[in-house]
């Protein structure tokens, strides 16, 4: 039973980082309807960037601040010379899948060239892996309790933010009908390219955290998380944030569970099912509304 | 004065206006009228910075606008009430207002625009927090023309506003269009192709037919003549 | 005398392949290794032109099905249990069988999920490969595997070695590339390119949009395992790191650089891609900054790759089905019009009975009910937002009626899908020109024949006699649409280049070559100029001495005046008039719904 527990609570934990991201891929869906696919290269730079800053003694704020600048300036670049030239010449969603990927490999490559591809062990911030607190009887980490609270945090503000504020309504507005957004006086363009400098920004918190939780970071660390936030995504319904929260942890806790009882080795197979599955039998996730068939 | 001078533009393959000049001045309104696929709801995109113009030129009280970009407009004092009942309508009724003020020149606080509002329209006060979507034809034509007009626009430009709408609704809506237009001296442009109701609240009236402009007259003098007798040929 | 760009392919693939031969027995063995390296790559890269080329789809895990094929062949082969040439069959039936399986959600979909899942597909096998160490060797990699590399390769019991295999593997990537050439300018890779273009239109030609792509998926899926099953046999050692993300990306870089679309293209691109790492050192250490820089500028700077640069656009019909209508039509004379050969009818065409089509609050069909006699034209007209548009969307399967039934003739066809209606010979138009943009008047009319071809997918792909003398019937029957649309002297252009009017003009003779017995036009005249809009009322008189029933949408009064035996009013949803046009334009109703009433005095 404690097995259980510590494996649905570092699931909750994990799936929280899902949800993020999958949270990061709906705000560039909702304005533009495409994806990053190059979101996961992100997440790897800012891991590797901070920690490589703060081992060489660059102070946190000072290097939480660089990493969310670089990724805000991702944001911007992936936007204008990716996307907006791809949809500008239309011929479907070929086009900005394979140059926002194009864009994740060159900044990866990059990465590697400048950090060296070894894995690199990131540095406790939060807490430290030994600090955890007692729930029903099973050790549970402090850090994991932290990065939760922190996700939900974001998750919950952004929702707030686009029920309540006038900039949210614009973004929902851009989402509905773009250039009826236009006539109203709505700075459409602006409203696009700060959809991708937000998703950028969650991408690498989402790094961030998933590199503290993980104690590690890899060369393959970015593309995997990436493609977790997608099944996390589409799991709850794509364009849907209760539907990313509840995809992401419900990810994290099946493939926490499938990882303990079967083998790690598993987990990501077992995303992969449930991706199949999912399209196979309800594309539109829990809680999306009807983006799958078009007339 | 809102002035279209010699317009050119496609609708995705066709050539949808080719030369359309308009003139409308201030405080007066203007119909466009003309059969299904004239260019009339183009001539309006045009006007709105929607369409890109092969030739020709947008003035607005002589300053040329043509290069403004659309969402820049409203603040130059354009409102549209688009095609096809155009409304965010995922977003509740008020959220829309509340928005559309937002976004334009703000010429009176929120709350007194709002209660402007509902008091032309109580109905929309009721569904107030309702999605737009929600709405009948008419309710959201209501929550459309009052969105369109909640910054008192000096150019106003409706596209087809009857479209579908029982004779009551229509009859409320045209109330309000004239109304409006007397106290803020709009320059109203009206497309529709139901001619007779848009001739009887025009002082001008313009027919378009394939891209050109084939009529232009008084509604007054086409009213008389009859509508039948001057327009069905254009029509049928 | 035109010398064809396939003729050179032709001639210019065989000289190689011969060079090839001859050569193979005195290379050195290190040449005979890269040149077969060479010869797996492009038929990997051939396997992404004929997913992401024809079809446009995204694989981004191809490296996925390459695995399958190399694990599948090289465990099935090894210490002798299956003889290699059994065991790459069996490779490259894996690849395609996990092709099928990707592609299941295809057509039901948006684009972005499944290139996703090729994504997922490809990390999962990964490591899969990489756990599954009773099978596969795990981290350690498969070793032993029947090859080149360790000497120890055999087929069918005959002793291969590097340079025998080389010759093996060049006649195999030949063939390869001829039943792929064949592909593409067959009735598949059309509807392939015809789906990408807009799945709606392909469907309305009964054109299935997910049969199309599972189909692709199943062809990539084969090649790409048939390329993995060659290279199990030529290294003989198959490590997880050769087929993880950036093998895909690789293969993904060479089809791109390439050009879609273009066989040849990928030929030139994968060599250059396999043999520079191996003279450019340097090149390995910037590989993924390079790739990743070409994949990032390549489809908004040169969309077309090499090929668009360098070679004439590849083209959708086939050089032996040209010769048959050739050899045909000389000294047949006019060429009948074939579908006067129709058994006459007394029976009504198309019956609509009590539809209403209800979209969340708005009605936009209301209880509608006609009927469209066969063998007349008949016109459909109203306002805007009168309903026509829907009520010919429930017609021909695009939307679901709330409530009601449609029959074709004796046949209850509401709730049978568009492509199936379209299939069974209701044909219908759409109000902007939905023609593929890039294939040529002629190609386009090809499409409109889909629900009529005889032959089947195999004989397309291997060129038989059925199929060229199917596509040659069809050629024919193309010549007497180009005369009756007047596109005789364009139609080996490409439609993108043709004037908006002509373009309207080939999409109704694509409708045409369908042979349909009801024709639904929505809105063909709109954008013509007066001399097309005759030659466009000549043509459905033409039609109608053939017996095609015609529903016309228009609001072109002069035009429809002049053809429709009957009309039907639509307002608000609902049926306002009935009966001939002359009454219709007096019908005080009729006028009214457009013009307003008169009495509209209380404003």
């Amino acid at each position: 039973m404690n097995f259980f527990l510590t494996l649905v609570l570092t699931g909750v934990s994990v799936g929280s980082v899902y949800a993020l991201i999958a949270t990061g891929l709906n705000l560039s869906f909702w304005t533009t309807r495409t994806l990053n696919f190059g979101q996961g290269s992100i997440m790897m730079l800012c891991s590797f960037g901070f920690a490589f800053m703060v081992t060489n003694r660059v102070s946190l704020p000072v290097a939480i601040g660089v990493c969310f600048v670089v990724s805000a300036l991702i944001g911007v670049v992936v936007e204008r010379l990716t996307v907006r030239p791809a949809l500008k010449r239309g011929g479907g969603s070929m086009g900005w899948v394979v140059s926002t990927l194009g864009l994740g490999i060159l900044i990866q490559g990059l990465a590697a060239k400048f950090f060296g591809s070894q894995a690199v062990a990131f540095p406790e911030i939060l807490f430290s892996v030994r600090d955890s607190v007692r729930i029903a009887g099973v050790a549970f980490s402090l850090q994991y309790a932290v990065v939760i609270a922190i996700t939900l945090t974001v998750i919950l503000s952004l929702e707030l933010f686009l029920r309540h504020s006038r900039l949210g309504h614009a973004v929902r507005a851009v989402s509905e009908d773009a250039e009826f957004a236009r006539v109203q006086g709505i700075p459409v363009d602006l409203i696009v390219v700060s959809s991708f400098v937000a998703s950028s920004l969650l991408a690498a918190l989402a790094g961030l955290l998933a590199a503290q939780i993980g104690g590690t970071v890899d060369s393959s660390f970015g593309f995997d998380l990436v493609l977790l936030g997608f099944v996390a995504g589409v799991l709850g319904g794509m364009g849907s944030s209760a539907g990313a929260l509840f995809g992401g942890i419900a990810l994290g806790i099946i493939t926490k569970l499938v990882g303990g009882y079967i083998s790690t080795a598993a987990e990501h197979g077992i995303a992969f099912a449930l991706l199949m599955l999912i399209l196979a039998l309800l594309p539109n996730g829990f809680f999306g509304r009807n983006e799958v068939r078009r007339a | 004065m809102l002035e279209a001078s010699d317009l050119w533009a496609s609708y995705g393959a066709v050539e949808a206006l080719r030369g359309v000049s308009i003139r409308v001045e201030a405080g007066r309104t203007t119909a466009i009228l003309g059969a299904n696929g004239a260019g009339k709801s183009t001539l309006l995109r045009s006007i709105a910075g929607l369409s890109d113009l092969k030739k020709g030129r947008i003035l607005v009280d002589g300053k040329d606008v043509t290069s403004v970009p659309a969402h820049r407009r409203r603040l130059l004092g354009l409102g549209y009430a688009m095609e096809g009942r155009r409304i965010f309508r995922e977003i509740s009724v008020e959220d829309n207002l509340k928005l559309a003020w937002s976004f334009g020149p703000r010429r009176q606080s929120l709350s007194l625009a709002l209660d402007i509002v509902y008091a032309n329209f109580p109905i929309l006060l009721d569904k107030a927090r309702q999605p737009a979507g929600l709405l009948s034809g008419g309710q959201q034509q209501m929550a459309i023309l009052s969105a369109a007009t909640i910054s008192q626009p000096r150019y106003l430009l409706l596209d087809e506003p009857s479209l579908g709408l029982a004779p009551i609704i229509v009859e409320q809506i045209y109330r309000y269009i004239g109304a409006f237009s007397a106290e803020f001296g709009t320059a109203v442009v009206i497309a529709e192709q139901i001619a007779t109701l848009a001739l009887k609240v025009s002082s001008t009236a313009y027919v378009l037919r394939r891209g050109v402009v084939v009529l232009e007259d008084e509604s007054a003098k086409i009213l008389k003549d009859g509508v039948a007798q001057s327009l069905s040929s254009q029509y049928l | 005398m035109k010398i064809r760009q396939d003729s050179i392919a032709t001639a210019v693939g065989l000289l190689a392949v011969a060079t090839v031969f001859a050569a193979a027995g005195w290379l050195r063995p290190g040449t005979v290794q890269l040149v077969t390296f060479v010869l797996i790559a492009i038929v990997l890269a051939q396997s992404i032109n004929v997913l992401t080329g024809l079809a446009g789809e995204i694989s981004l895990g191809h490296a996925g099905l390459f695995g399958i094929g190399a694990y599948v062949s090289g465990i099935l082969a090894r210490g002798g249990a299956l003889d290699p040439l059994l065991a790459i069959i069996l490779g490259a039936v894996g690849g395609g069988a996990i092709g099928l399986m990707l592609s299941y959600p295809a057509g039901r979909v948006r684009e972005v999920y499944l290139a996703m899942m090729t994504l997922g597909f490809g990390m999962v096998f990964y490591e899969v490969i990489r756990e599954w160490q009773d099978m596969t060797g795990g981290v350690m990699g498969l070793s032993n595997v029947p090859s080149v590399v360790l000497k120890n390769l055999s087929l069918l019991g005959v002793r291969i070695d590097g340079g025998d295999y080389l010759r093996f593997v060049v006649v195999i990537a030949a063939a390869l590339l001829l039943i792929l050439r064949n592909v593409s300018q067959s009735k598949l890779g059309r509807s392939m390119v015809a789906v990408q273009a807009n799945a709606v239109a392909a469907a309305s030609m009964g054109i299935s949009p997910a049969g199309t792509k599972r189909l692709a998926y199943g062809i990539s899926g084969v090649v790409a395992g048939l390329a993995g099953a060659l290279y199990a046999h030529l290294v003989g050692y198959l490590g997880p790191d050769s087929f993880g993300l950036p093998r895909s990306i690789e293969v993904l870089v060479i089809s791109i650089v390439g050009g879609l679309g273009s066989i040849t293209g990928q030929v030139l691109s994968a060599i250059a891609f396999t043999v520079l790492p191996e003279r450019l050192q340097a090149f390995a250490e910037y590989q993924f900054i390079v790739y990743g820089l070409i994949l990032a500028c390549t489809l908004v700077l040169m969309p077309k790759g090499i090929a668009g640069l360098l070679l004439p656009a590849p083209r959708f019909i086939r050089s032996g089905s040209k010769r048959r209508a050739d050899i045909a039509t000389k000294g047949a004379g006019e060429a009948a019009p074939w579908f006067l050969e129709r058994p006459a009818s007394s029976s009504v065409a198309v019956r609509v009975d009590n539809v209403t089509v209800r979209f969340g609050g708005l009605v936009a069909v209301d209880n509608v009910s006609l009927q469209i006699m066969p063998g007349r034209i008949t016109g459909l007209i109203g306002p805007n937002g009168s309903g026509k548009s829907t009520l010919v969307n429930v017609i021909s399967g695009v939307y679901r009626c709330t409530s009601g039934a449609v029959h074709f003739g004796p046949r209850l066809i509401s709730g049978l899908s568009d492509v199936n209606i379209a299939r069974l010979g209701l044909i219908r138009t759409f109000q902007d020109p939905r023609l593929v943009p890039s294939f040529t008047v002629r190609e386009n009319l090809l499409l409109g024949r889909s629900r009529l071809w005889k032959h089947s997918a195999i004989a397309a792909m291997l060129g038989l006699p059925a199929a060229t003398d199917d596509e040659g019937a069809a050629l024919r029957a193309a010549e007497a649409v180009l005369q009756q649309t007047g596109l005789t002297d364009v139609a080996d252009r490409p439609v993108e280049t043709l004037p908006y009017g002509s373009m309207r003009l080939a999409e109704l003779g694509r409708a045409i070559m369908a042979c349909p017995d009801v024709l639904l036009l929505d809105e063909p005249a709109a954008g013509l100029s007066e001399p097309e809009v005759a030659r466009l009322s000549e043509i459905l008189r033409w039609l109608k001495t053939g017996g095609v029933t015609v529903l016309l949408i228009d609001h072109h009064m002069d035009f429809i005046a002049g053809l429709v035996d009957e009309v039907f009013v639509l307002d608000s949803g609902r049926i306002i008039f009935s009966g001939e046009i002359e009454q219709m334009r007096k019908d005080p109703d009729v006028v009214a719904a457009y013009l307003g009433s008169e009495e509209l005095e209380h404003a």
